[in-house]
């Protein structure tokens, strides 16, 4: 048998349990949707979901499914199926897999994803969201909220400030009309806290990490993130990442490292190669390589603005990293490694994620010139196996791990 | 005793395998083409080298495997071909900063420190474009033998332009300048630049520092060697036998590994 140089999560269960009742929910919104009037909204993972908990709506993510199908090996045949409804090969395979999933539900792991009521779609990730969900709204035929937030190219104007303030409001009056309730600041205010609350303990959680050994790993971070993407506002979330922060908490003190004799600190720039998320970690893990941080899962450990309840989510829903320039992001990287005393940095080009790659070369070159350690870029794909070549990929991290010698 | 050193890389196309003593002499070299099992072949290659040259394999202090095939095949260590490449143009010339390194699969730029580490590289992926076998595809479609390209090619006084970067979308380029009339030394003159120009891009994304070594099967060929060094605006240098320095390299390595 192989030998495990990787020390389990007890967590673990406990995320199982709340993902697993998480699932059983949305995936039986269909019973208890209706008699509640808590209608199902399909929603980007940069939606001010906060605003929808307020109107008691349901949230369920396709970019999350689309992750799951993808560690379940289901992307390709999904994104076969959308390849041949006639979408391009060229577009984001979270997209292709979702809308796979929709043509052919039985297909997709867990029956596919249950039947949305709304849509709610935030460009602050990237523009295909736009397209992808505008197409869902015409298949399903029923109503998109869109919030635009502006591009920032240096940091917030009043302007954009604004601009996404007053779609704010906007969106309220639509959520009034289609949930039947009225909008309710108190209960956003609540929501905002709870919000508030758990990104704390996962920002808490992720700072343990700056201890020598890291007591996390790039893939503990990535399995990890879930509750926080899909319960952010919840007391189940804030519950879990109680429990977790806990158990990262003991093995600081005890000294205990994720990966046996850490001796290489990395720092992690993209979306997890999810179809491959323990054999890629896995190649770092055995020569003592451990990733003791990342700007994917970090994307959501970034503290409220302040204000009111909806001038605090206008300005936080649009200084989202993805929506930054790539000054923003080459510091954010660079502050990652002085802070976390990494000894390098690796990229991953992500072949569906054109906002997230394609200034990753701009920004590689910055960050290796100021901080000095070396940068290795992989190219792959977060769900389609189909843009990883593996033999290439291990000739690079080898390499790239043999400077460390 | 004297103690001896052995290199082995086994490449997509072929296997090159070094002996080297330990005053880091190159003794012998020996390559031929991989054929369906690299390592089988490897190995064959590596007994004949030893007893060719009048030794045992009792007097072999180490043996370090590169290249495609390096995992599978017994040695003491195995090594990636940029740290291997590094080392075996670091050794060869001291003063080298970058190296191209075009293979049969791949092509790949290394930026070295001063001590001829690694400190940068970048390669080609998933993509046959500026490799060896990009060239081989193109003379064959051409009917002619890839040592006769460089030649044809320096006869050129007006390249055909190939366009696509893609082995299949360009082999049927060629055919349609064929069909055209274009001359065979225009169309190859062609082929080169479009190798040179999709590694000197690559060259440019790491940083442009010279001394420049160009290495790797495709260096044997004068018709890419210039190509590139124009695009470049660099003079290229190249190693007698340029086929042989990551398996040089690894050699070098073995050979540290007994002093470590």
């Amino acid at each position: 048998m192989a030998k495990r140089n990787y020390r389990p999560l007890a967590s673990v269960k406990a995320l199982q349990k709340t993902m697993g009742r998480y699932y059983a929910l949305t995936n039986y919104h269909r019973y208890w949707g209706k008699p509640f009037r808590r209608p199902l909204a399909w929603v980007t993972s940069g939606a001010p979901v906060e605003l929808l908990r307020s109107f008691k709506i349901h949230s369920a993510y396709p970019e999350q499914y689309a992750a799951i199908y993808s560690a379940r090996n289901t992307t390709v045949a999904l994104c076969e199926i959308a390849d041949s409804a006639g979408y391009s090969q060229d577009l984001c395979s979270y997209a292709r897999s979702n809308i796979g999933g929709v043509l052919r539900p039985d297909l997709a792991p867990l029956g596919g994803m249950p039947k949305p009521d709304l849509l709610v779609a935030c460009n602050n990730i990237c523009g295909t969201v736009l397209k992808w969900y505008e197409a869902l709204a015409r298949h399903f035929n029923i109503p998109l909220l869109v919030l635009d937030t502006p591009y920032l190219t240096d940091e917030m104007t009043q302007q954009a400030k604004d601009y996404v303030l007053e779609q704010l409001y906007a969106m309220a009056v639509d959520l009034e009309k289609i949930t039947g309730r009225p909008f309710n600041e108190k209960n956003l205010a609540k929501q905002m806290r709870q919000s508030a609350e758990i990104t704390s303990l996962w920002k808490e959680t992720r700072q343990y990490c700056q201890a020598n050994p890291s007591p996390l790993n790039a893939p503990d971070l990535f399995i990890h993130m879930a509750p926080i993407v899909v319960l952010r506002g919840s007391q189940e979330g804030i519950d879990y990442y109680r429990k977790l922060k806990a158990e990262v908490k003991e093995r600081v003190a005890l000294g205990q490292g994720a990966v046996e004799n850490e001796r290489i600190r990395l720092v992690w720039d993209n979306i997890a190669i999810w179809p491959q998320l323990f054999t890629f970690y896995k190649m770092f893990a055995d020569k003592g390589a451990c990733f003791v941080s990342d700007t994917y899962s970090g994307g959501w450990a970034s503290l409220q603005s302040p204000g009111t309840p909806m001038e605090s989510l206008a300005t936080t829903y649009t200084e989202v990293f993805l929506n930054r320039s790539p000054e923003f992001r080459a510091n954010q990287l660079i502050n990652l490694i002085r802070d976390y005393k990494a000894d390098g940095f690796v990229m991953h080009s992500n072949r569906s994620c054109k906002p997230y790659s394609l200034v990753q070369e701009v920004i590689r070159k910055k960050v290796m010139r100021e901080t000095g350690v070396p940068g290795l870029m992989i190219e792959a794909d977060m769900a389609d196996l189909r843009a990883y070549a593996e033999e290439p990929v291990r000739n690079r991290v080898q390499a790239f791990l043999e400077t460390f010698d | 005793m004297q103690k001896y050193f052995v290199g082995v890389d086994i490449g997509s196309l072929t296997v090159k395998v070094v002996l080297i003593n330990d005053d880091l002499e190159i003794l012998g070299t020996a390559m031929t083409r991989a054929g369906f099992s690299g390592r089988d072949v490897a190995a064959r290659l590596k007994d004949q080298l030893i007893s060719d040259s009048g030794l045992t394999a009792q007097v072999i202090g180490a043996t370090v495997a590169t290249g495609y095939g390096r995992v599978t095949f017994p040695s003491d260590r195995e090594v990636s071909e940029i740290t291997c490449q590094a080392k075996g143009i670091s050794h060869l010339f001291p003063t080298a900063r970058t190296v191209i390194d075009i293979g049969g699969q791949d092509s790949k730029v290394i930026k070295l420190l001063s001590n001829g580490r690694v400190a940068d590289f970048a390669m080609n992926d998933k993509c046959a474009a500026g490799t060896g076998r990009f060239l081989e595809v193109m003379a064959a479609a051409l009917e002619v033998e890839w040592q006769e390209i460089s030649e044809l090619a320096s006869t050129s006084e007006n390249p055909a332009k190939i366009s696509s970067f893609c082995t299949v979308f360009a082999e049927s380029e060629i055919i349609s300048h064929v069909s055209t009339g274009a001359l065979k030394s225009d169309i190859l003159a062609g082929v080169c630049d479009s190798v040179a120009s999709r590694v000197a891009s690559m060259t440019r994304r790491t940083g442009l520092e010279p001394d420049i070594v160009f290495t790797g099967g495709v260096a044997h060929n004068q018709g890419v060697v210039n190509a590139l060094s124009k695009q470049l605006g660099y003079p290229l240098l190249v190693s007698r036998e340029p086929v042989i320095t990551a398996a040089l390299g690894a050699a070098l390595l073995a050979s540290e590994l007994r002093k470590a």
